[in-house]
């Protein structure tokens, strides 16, 4: 399994469609991860992420289309690689340790029929503990372990084979904030320190965005946007997008007129006597039913003696460590939330809210079928 | 098209026929459905077979349910569906103690209750016969027992009897949905104000799945069980279907249309426990067992408490599986037809003797004795692999209506009595179709080994498909996409997991199948008798003494063997597989 030249995958996915029955969870999806790069796939439950993943790894099998790995095509029309052919590993969302082996075994496990001797693996598999920092652990068994301690021996166990792509089903979804994001370091810089391919499946936009060279969007099975995540997060392809990877408010607006290739002014119920500059989304029109969607960090709070900007109220207020989160009512059942402020609003006051045109865009609400 | 096509497609329309289960269901369709389904035919077309003038007839449903046989039909259903019952009842209680308490001795217990799977419930009623009879133990001892033994001939003892030997199926069912539940659920309850009783029903239907199942597998052992009837029904004439279904094979002239159609209803029954249990499974899963598993908090009685509650639960065992079992041996070591004789007691050795030195007319136990022996090796051995693909099957996550039917029909299959088999088998394997073109397989040994399997295949199955649901699939996934085959996966993950299950259900259905009277008793070779058909001809004679000692050797025998296998398993097996099974990381 563990190849002594290992080389990062480039993995293909062409067309995949994956029916259950009655019920599509794929519907010809088609992307490219390159070599070496790290590619999170980011959706709500349903959307077929962990169909897509247990598709690569080829624990379920495709109902169409081609995935090739590498070299190898390990789907396609007459063709299914099995999953120990693939020259892959994988973190489990449940961690998936054998509770009958010690974190040792469990570590050691993919080495097994390589080419590696039996010193060569057991200093590997000492350097990954060391790595992963659970070296003290290496003769207990996984249900004598924490959930972190457990998820640093899935993530040796995935590295530990030296194989091209590495697959992460959630992995950090069964963990605490705290020991959330400590792990979430770890993974990005062990697995691109080890030079691997990884592909990793979430439904937490700020996990995603921290993690990835390349963010892929899915809802109901399709493929909606696949780029950078600077470029999601400033240029979502839809409503649908620039919802699931977060807005502080989103309302309906009047009067859209084009005042450049790349920007609208528009009019808000709430403040009709003001025109508010905002961008033109680059795929999505804004025809039927307009409407701005603002990111948390395109809103600036001011006192309200400020001149500018449309007026508001403090309806909440939370401090993060960093600043304050405020959560500001600009009209009738329109509110903004998550809007950073270093200094803190009170509940009630009034206040004057700017918003930056390069993180504000319009856009129909109602997606296109 | 193109060859290259055509062939690609042929090879895709190959690729979509689901093999393992066409080979399953085939070997299913050999073991068990074509010869009960062919017994069954005569209900309705008896001349096909034979056994009557007309093709197609529905008169021998009508007198079926009617007179002897219809009161047999009903007192089984409503005698299993009390030991149904009073089994679940039992079996929650005792598995609660033993799973989520500090009662003292949990391991007894839970050897108590593999022992008292073990014991046949032939030799449950001989060993409680020998303590309530006029002139047994119980009368030695000077207890009055006319009362217990009226109580014990009729409807009581049979509900009693099948209860026992009910119970530790209710019991194993059990404890698995105990030991998957987590403590959090009770202190749950009890932090939002519950108080003991709120808490147990707020928890309970929590595992109403594993309490529908333990009914379900009681119900369907009960009415398939001929130990009982054909020894406890008989002499209390209190019928019950299986026994008035070998009445009406072995009365004269044999009817067997009859007996096809309680054979029938026997199987029918079966459905309602089913169905209710499919529809609380519905869209549950009760995999539990994983890296992540945790250790289960025992509930901490006081010091007091606890030997009272072990007390209380020793009794229980004592009452249920003791004293049966003191019965039988007692009675093993007297030579003469009661316990005590107007002389007293006579203890001797004189039966142990006679089981290797037989009286004239009978036959030593040692050969019939190595006989089973070489049955439970093979049909254990091939039971195991045959339950244990089934149990796959059921355990599947998304469960098709492949998985669906072949939990029906499992079930179904319990309560195929075993004489419905043997005859089922002799119908089918004696046709003449049969033995000219295909395979004569009558009054042979491999004949009888395949009605065994049949016979342990669907309990084995269904009691296997809980320790392989509780393995989550991610670890066999893992396994595989971390460069294991198929192979490897399976002995690397799953086997280390399940061999303490894998080892328990070869050992039960070796110990059963030295056990088993009714199918042994129909399909043995000739001059190769099993040992359950040898101790069977002493038990209706006034030497009833020789097969007590008989049946004390066999049992334990059996005990011996479980004892090496056991021993076999800690010595051989690395430490992490017998981890397995303990707390925290049980399956």
């Amino acid at each position: 399994m563990s190849s002594p030249s290992f080389q990062p995958a480039r993995v293909e996915i062409k067309d995949v469609r994956k029916e259950f029955g009655t019920k599509v969870a794929l519907n010809g999806v088609s992307l490219v991860v390159e070599p070496g790069t790290f590619t999170v796939l980011l959706g709500p439950s349903g959307s077929g992420k962990t169909t897509l993943l247990r598709c690569l790894a080829g624990i379920e099998q495709p109902s169409s289309g081609e995935i090739t790995i590498g070299q190898q095509m390990v789907f396609g029309p007459g063709r299914f690689v099995s999953p120990d052919k693939r020259d892959l590993s994988m973190v489990f969302q449940d961690y998936a340790l054998w509770p009958h082996m010690t974190v040792r075994k469990n570590i050691a496990f993919p080495l097994v029929g390589s080419s590696l001797s039996k010193p060569d693996r057991t200093r590997r598999v000492d350097n990954l503990l060391e790595r992963v920092g659970i070296s003290a652990l290496a003769d207990r068994y996984p249900n004598e372990l924490s959930g972190g301690e457990q998820q640093r021996v899935a993530l040796a166990r995935a590295l530990s084979a030296r194989v091209g792509l590495v697959l992460f089903d959630e992995p950090l979804s069964n963990l605490d904030t705290d020991r959330r994001d400590q792990l979430r370091i770890e993974i990005a810089t062990l697995t691109r320190d080890a030079g691997v391919t990884a592909v990793y499946i979430t439904h937490d936009q700020s996990e995603a965005f921290a993690l990835a060279d390349r963010v892929g969007v899915l809802r109901q099975g399709e493929l909606v946007q696949y780029t950078r995540p600077e470029k999601i997060y400033r240029h979502p392809k839809s409503a649908f997008v620039a919802r699931f990877t977060g807005v502080a408010g989103e309302f309906a607006v009047t009067n859209v007129r084009e005042i450049s290739e790349k920007r609208v002014t528009v009019q808000l119920p709430f403040a009709p006597h003001m025109f508010i500059e905002a961008t033109k989304s680059e795929n999505s029109p804004y025809d039927k039913d307009p409407h701005l969607f603002v990111r948390a960090s395109a809103v600036t709070l001011h006192p309200a003696t400020s001149t500018e900007g449309a007026p508001g109220v403090i309806r909440d207020v939370a401090y993060n460590g960093r600043g304050y989160e405020h959560v500001v009512e600009v009209g009738e059942k329109a509110t903004l939330t998550k809007v950073y402020s270093v200094d803190r609003f009170d509940r009630g006051d009034c206040v004057k809210v700017m918003l930056d045109p390069v993180s504000c865009f319009v856009m129909n609400a109602q997606e296109e079928a | 098209m193109t060859t290259s096509t055509l062939t690609h497609n042929s090879l895709s329309r190959l690729r979509r026929i689901p093999w393992s289960g066409l080979v399953v269901w085939v070997v299913l369709l050999l073991l068990i459905i074509i010869p009960v389904m062919t017994f069954i035919a005569v209900a309705v077309s008896p001349r096909l077979f034979h056994q009557g003038s007309s093709y197609f007839t529905l008169s021998n449903i009508s007198a079926a349910l009617q007179g002897y046989t219809g009161r047999g039909i009903v007192d089984s259903l409503w005698v299993s569906t009390l030991v149904g019952v009073f089994a679940v009842t039992f079996a929650t209680a005792i598995a609660w103690i033993v799973q989520r308490t500090n009662i003292y001795g949990r391991r007894i217990w839970s050897g108590a209750m593999w022992l008292l799977l073990l014991v046949p419930t032939w030799m449950t009623t001989l060993g409680w016969t020998d303590v309530v009879a006029p002139g047994e133990l119980g009368s030695a001892l000077g207890v009055h027992t006319l009362f217990f033994y009226h109580m014990f001939y009729g409807a009581s003892g049979i509900v009693f009897v099948l209860t026992t030997a009910a119970l530790p199926f209710s019991y194993f069912v059990i404890s698995v949905g105990m030991r998957g539940l987590g403590s959090e659920f009770e202190d749950a309850a009890r932090v939002h104000g519950g108080g003991r009783m709120l808490t147990v029903r707020t928890v309970l239907p929590i595992i109403a799945p594993a309490l529908l199942s333990a009914f379900a597998i009681s119900f369907a052992e009960a009415m398939s069980d001929f130990g009982v009837a054909f020894t406890l029904g008989s002499s209390a004439h209190f019928p019950i279907a299986t026994y008035t279904l070998f009445n009406s094979i072995y009365a004269f002239p044999a009817n067997f249309p009859v007996a096809a159609v309680i054979a029938a209803v026997l199987i029918l029954s079966t459905v309602p426990p089913v169905f209710l249990q499919a529809r609380v499974m519905r869209g549950r899963s009760y995999a539990v067992l994983s890296g992540r598993t945790r250790s289960v908090r025992r509930h901490q009685f006081r010091p007091w408490t606890r030997v009272g509650i072990t007390a209380t639960v020793g009794l229980f065992m004592f009452f249920v599986l003791g004293l049966p079992l003191i019965g039988a041996i007692t009675s093993s070591f007297t030579n003469t037809a009661s316990f005590m004789t107007s002389t007293g007691i006579h203890w001797t050795l004189q039966s142990y003797k006679n089981v290797f030195q037989p009286l004239p007319s009978f036959t030593t136990l040692g050969p019939p004795l190595w006989t089973s022996n070489q049955l439970g090796l093979w049909v254990a051995s091939a039971t195991l692999i045959l339950a244990y693909v089934l149990a796959r099957r059921m355990a599947s996550r998304t469960p098709g209506i492949g998985q669906r039917i072949t939990d029906v029909f499992l079930l179904g299959s319990i309560a195929i009595p075993g004489i419905v088999l043997g005859v089922g088998y002799i119908f089918f394997y004696d046709q003449h179709f049969i033995t000219s073109h295909v395979v004569d397989l009558y009054e042979t040994m491999p004949l009888l080994i395949m009605g065994l399997i049949a016979s342990a295949v669907p309990s084995q199955a269904r009691l296997l498909t809980g320790p392989v649901g509780q393995i989550q699939s991610s670890l066999n996934e893992a396994a595989r996409v971390h460069g294991a085959t198929k192979w490897r996966a399976f002995h690397s993950t799953s086997l280390p997991l399940l061999s303490r299950a894998l080892v328990w259900a070869w050992l039960l259905t070796f110990t059963k199948t030295i056990s088993e009277l009714a199918i042994a008793q129909i399909l043995y070779q000739p001059g190769h008798e099993p040992a359950s058909v040898v101790i069977e001809t002493y038990l209706g004679t006034i030497w009833a003494s020789i097969g007590a000692a008989a049946t004390v050797i066999t049992l334990l025998e059996m005990v011996g063997v479980i004892g090496v296998v056991l021993l076999i398993f800690r010595l051989v097996m690395p430490k992490g597989w017998r981890r397995i099974g303990e707390a925290g990381v049980s399956s």
